[in-house]
């Protein structure tokens, strides 16, 4: 008996010696709303979309830094098997890493070796509405359950520890107007799932939406185009407003000291034809400081009133507390797709500065309230607008920026290009006449010798931004105009992929190339990092894989 | 009820949910796009003015991708006449209608007749059927075949069907793409409109030797090119001092060659390409 006794003490003891040691799955659940709104006391995880509410998109790990980094090699490989761009950015939770892969699926994977632990599939119909690609960039988690949009507008909520659905609810008609679609990454704040759409580019509605994690319901809905009655209406002509674009389909940013959500709405409708639609267009091309429990907007600013050239604002916003002109403010700055680096003041939306940071033809300055001077000549034609800077894609689009509290510099992957501006025929996508033709010259399109842009005639750049004025303090130039994110560490080193595939890692200091990969596959997302079983890993979607980088 | 009728019921039973699902699915998918019974093989939308219409669709559909004058972009280039899903006026009905799985480019919003009128207007493209160049070739093609293989030594560098090198863009088929003018323009002024695939580079490595070529790949860290000795070569940048793109055209102006004959001639034999389609 007694022996007996001894031997469950020491198996007991033996039980508790071997959990200790080994990593038990799912141990790191439940992601109060406490720790995300402390992301950053947990550099070993990557609980949001753009790691801290502040969107920072940095990690203060330091494993791997600028000593070292050129031991960095592959260390595990997701092979995603998909056709669709990968645009994802995955989250970790205590060595579990939650990813989304085209179109709507959800996987688990254990971070250390890649190994998938569980699965989730979305099926969407044959038919969506996204702009530009079957794709979707991410999750969203709170408590025990992750959160993802589809493409046919639906938000779903799942048990992180098995991929069991537990709520489906429907955003809207995919089909409507000229189809909506839900392709970004959800946010969550306090005990909401802030939820954004797509379809700026198909005559939609825009508006931005809360659900309750909880069960699902829809909590509120605002319409980022002012309907009758309300403030600004007045800014669309006629029945534009109807279908007027401002979607919201990238991810936002969440200040808890002022209970601020902020959040970029998309290009007005049609794109680059504003015959229809004369006026501001608000709020297309701004940014809306919300209140995320109410859905009442407190503030917005326009970064590009009555758009011609689809430069939606839909970059993520970022939060720093810094000096503006000896003053300690809490800033909201903003590398727009229009060209220029926006500095803000977030309580209140005052326009603080502004500063083209790549090529740019079509503002020659600001008034004190950050209007732009717009300079005659860059409007889209007929028969093609071929100078204007920058492109249809931007100098800045979707991808992320990213902050490095150490450096205190700003890092933005920007496009330097020019591209065709052509002023459409109006169609609506599905309400329109058969006058698809609408008086254009076809014969008139063979007179003009064809553009063409020689490759060398665009490129990308990382540069690293002095926040407070805008100044680029270093620059590191890449082949093509890039269509993914950057991302920074506390080991002094920023992260970033090409279009190319070259995985890289630069000095956060100075730009200097540390270290490359060559993935040959493009790169549409930006990196991660975070701890598995102890040692820092980095991992980034190239083409279909993703690739995980570590020292050891 | 026998037990067979009542296994037949109950199988119909749970069936019927699966089908209204799929029904419901048909529904979804025909109002966005209703099924033909079979795509044409020819075009039945090719009047002018089908094209001119089709035209103006291609602005509201296409040119953000394909740019305004179908030169590419975020698309492919469709001025070339060549089309990797197929160029038939069927396979491109299907590619426009469809979209391209694993791609940008997603099904055009349009109907049916409109898809035609786009495609009328995407053949169109870059095709000798220029309203402006209405020119015919006065030379003999029979001497300008003989100038092509001889004098102008053009297949050191064109290819036309199995014969030929590969520096310069394929021959089999300019006939069929390109007008008099531009074929003159061409020979005369060769760095007028090199296609970007074929515009001349040159390498400067760190030893002070240099590469002439065409550039076939290129990132941050290396570039690759077929020089002009028709060898493929990669060069890490790290080995570079400078890629010199200031001379783009790899191809002599013919006009100090030839005569004026010879010139007519052999623009008579390249208008005479029909290629095999």
């Amino acid at each position: 008996m007694r022996a007996h006794r001894i031997w469950t003490c020491l198996l007991a003891a033996l039980a508790v010696a071997a959990a200790a040691a080994v990593p038990v799955y799912g141990q790191g659940l439940p992601v109060t709303y406490e720790r995300l709104l402390n992301s950053d006391k947990e550099p070993g995880n990557w609980l949001m979309y753009s790691s801290n509410y502040k969107s920072w998109r940095f990690s203060n790990l330091n494993q791997i830094n600028t000593e070292n980094v050129k031991n960095l090699h592959v260390k595990w490989l997701f092979q995603g098997r998909h056709q669709e761009k990968f645009e994802t950015t995955p989250l970790v939770v205590d060595g579990i890493m939650y990813l989304t892969r085209p179109e709507n699926d959800v996987y688990a994977l254990d971070a250390e070796t890649g190994r998938m632990l569980w699965t989730y599939s979305h099926r969407n119909p044959p038919r969506t509405y996204n702009c530009c690609g079957k794709v979707n960039r991410g999750l969203a988690i709170l408590g025990d359950r992750l959160f993802m949009n589809t493409l046919d507008m639906h938000v779903i909520a799942l048990d992180a520890k098995t991929g069991r659905e537990i709520w489906k609810e429907t955003i809207y008609d995919y089909t409507a107007a000229g189809g909506y679609a839900s392709p970004g990454a959800p946010l969550v704040v306090k005990d909401k799932l802030i939820v954004g759409m797509a379809g700026g580019e198909r005559g939609v509605s825009g508006f931005l939406s809360a659900y309750d994690t909880a069960t699902g319901k829809l909590l509120w809905r605002f319409n980022t185009i002012p309907q009758p009655g309300e403030p600004n209406f007045g800014t669309w002509a006629g029945e534009s407003w109807k279908t007027g674009g401002a979607s919201t389909w990238n991810n936002g940013s969440y200040d808890a000291e002022t209970n601020t959500l902020y959040w970029g709405t998309s290009n007005p409708w049609p794109d680059y034809n504003g015959d229809f639609r004369a006026g501001d267009n608000l709020y297309s091309c701004s940014v809306l400081a919300m209140d995320p429990d109410t859905g009442k907007l407190k503030w917005h600013f326009q970064f590009t009133p009555h758009d011609l050239h689809d430069w939606d604002s839909t970059q993520i916003p970022i939060l720093l507390d810094g000096e503006f002109r000896g003053r300690a403010r809490k800033l909201l700055v903003w590398a727009n797709r229009n060209g220029f680096y926006y500095v803000l003041d977030r309580t209140n939306g005052e326009f603080l500065t502004a500063k083209p940071f790549v090529k740019q033809t079509w503002n020659k300055g600001f008034d004190d309230k950050g209007r732009p001077e717009v300079i005659p000549g860059n409007e889209p034609t007929p028969e093609g607008n071929d100078s204007v800077w920058p492109g249809v894609d931007g100098g800045a689009n979707w991808m992320s920026h990213s902050y490095s509290p150490l450096t205190k510099l700003l890092y933005v992957f920007a496009r330097e290009e020019r591209r065709t501006f052509t002023k459409n025929a109006v169609r609506h996508p599905t309400t329109g006449g058969d006058d698809g033709g609408g008086g254009f010259d076809a014969a008139a399109m063979f007179r003009f010798r064809r553009p063409r842009f020689a490759p060398e005639e665009s490129w990308g750049k990382v540069i690293g931004i002095d926040p407070g004025t805008g100044e680029t303090k270093w620059e590191h130039q890449v082949v093509t105009p890039p269509w993914g994110g950057v991302t920074s560490t506390a080991g002094n080193l920023v992260f970033g992929g090409t279009l190319e595939g070259v995985v890289f890692a630069l000095d956060a200091r100075t730009g200097k190339r540390l270290w490359y990969f060559s993935g040959n596959d493009r790169v549409y997302s930006s990196a991660i990092s975070y701890l598995a079983n102890g040692k820092q890993l980095v991992s980034i979607p190239v083409g279909d894989v993703l690739i995980t980088f570590g020292l050891d | 009820m026998s037990k067979l009728t009542k296994i037949i019921c109950c199988f119909l039973v749970l069936l019927a949910p699966l089908w209204a699902q799929g029904r419901r699915a048909a529904a979804q998918a025909g109002a966005a796009a209703p099924a033909t019974p079979a795509i044409p093989d020819k075009n039945p939308f090719e009047s002018p003015q089908d094209v001119q219409q089709g035209g103006g669709l291609f602005q509201t559909h296409c040119s953000y991708c394909h740019g305004s004058f179908g030169e590419g972009g975020r698309g492919a280039d469709l001025t070339t006449g060549n089309y990797r899903r197929g160029g038939t006026d069927s396979e491109l009905f299907t590619t426009v209608r469809n979209g391209i799985p694993g791609s940008e480019m997603g099904p055009v919003r349009a109907s049916d007749e409109e898809i035609w009128k786009i495609i009328g207007f995407v053949k169109r493209l870059g095709t000798a059927e220029r309203p402006t160049d209405t020119r015919k070739a006065t030379g003999d093609p029979a001497a300008g075949q003989i100038v092509y293989e001889k004098k102008g030594a053009c297949m050191s560098c064109h290819r036309i069907g199995e014969v030929g090198g590969n520096l310069g863009p394929e021959l089999s088929d300019i006939g069929r793409r390109r007008g008099v003018t531009f074929l003159e323009e061409s020979l005369l002024k060769p760095e007028a409109d090199v296609p970007i695939p074929y515009r001349g580079i040159r390498v400067v490595l760190n030893s002070g030797q240099t590469v002439a070529g065409v550039r076939l790949n290129e990132d941050d860290v290396s570039i690759q090119l077929r020089d002009t000795g028709d060898n493929l070569r990669s060069f890490l940048k790290s080995n570079i001092k400078e890629i010199r793109r200031d001379q783009p055209a790899l191809m002599p102006a013919y006009g100090s060659m030839l005569n004026k004959k010879e010139l007519d001639d052999l623009i008579a034999y390249l208008t005479s390409l029909k290629g095999a389609r």
